[in-house]
């Protein structure tokens, strides 16, 4: 049998045991949140803590180097 | 810091066809995990290789993790001879790949992708369910919290 170019290969995406288990532990309420905002809004969000994480590591750096 | 609005918008007014992937592509759908790079699966025509060798020149492409002073060449032939390029540019990470895990061409993608406003541009992103598609196609144990979060997206979008 041969793919075709536009296909994707098949995979059965039947509930596993591991993703339930891990599904457990995420926090819904985030995500909620998340959903109500625009496409461009979550980008910004993820953005902004993208910077927070770099100022926090930037300031432990230059902590260790005083 | 990946500069994403720079990158997207070189390509996309370079007028390069591609889509986006990965965890940016997850943080559009709602995902809360971070991410550090851009993925994006491109189209490999003769068109758009040449557009977005051109449009990624001014960035400096170069191999990332390679030695410096390798004698790397981001353009048409490179691009030819290869398929998947992990790139640091000027402007951050870029992953180019010409197939994603799990047969993730362009052409397999693009019904299963989305035009999103983002940074004032048309950007096409994949959709919710081919995300979780590649995320299980690439296998890797570093994704099974990725997947579950994808999958509870899913669900909450849903109504579920």
């Amino acid at each position: 049998m041969t793919r075709q170019d536009d296909e994707l290969l098949p995979l059965s995406l039947a509930a596993s045991p591991v993703i339930e288990a891990y599904k457990q532990h995420i926090d819904r309420t985030l995500l909620r949140e998340n959903l109500r905002l625009t496409t461009a809004e979550r980008v910004e969000k993820m953005i902004s803590a993208l910077r927070f994480a770099e100022q926090v590591r930037a300031s432990r750096v230059k902590r260790h180097t005083e | 810091m990946t500069d994403f609005p720079r990158l997207l918008a070189l390509l996309v007014n370079a007028g390069v066809e591609f889509i986006v992937i990965g965890g940016f592509a997850a943080t559009a759908h709602g995902s809360a995990f971070l991410t550090v790079d851009l993925d994006l699966v491109y189209r490999r025509t003769e068109d758009n290789l040449s557009r977005l060798a051109r449009a990624l020149e001014p960035l400096n492409p170069y191999l990332r993790g390679a030695p410096p002073g390798l004698p790397f060449r981001f353009d048409v032939d490179t691009m030819r001879s290869g398929l998947n390029f992990t790139l640091t540019t000027d402007a951050g990470d870029l992953d180019l790949l010409g197939e994603a895990a799990g047969g993730g061409t362009y052409d397999a993608l693009l019904p299963r992708s989305e035009v999103r406003e983002l940074f004032a541009l048309a950007c096409r992103f994949v959709t919710l369910e081919a995300l979780i598609h590649l995320k299980w196609s690439a296998g890797r144990p570093k994704d099974l919290e990725r997947i579950a979060e994808l999958e509870a997206l899913r669900e909450e979008r849903d109504g579920g």
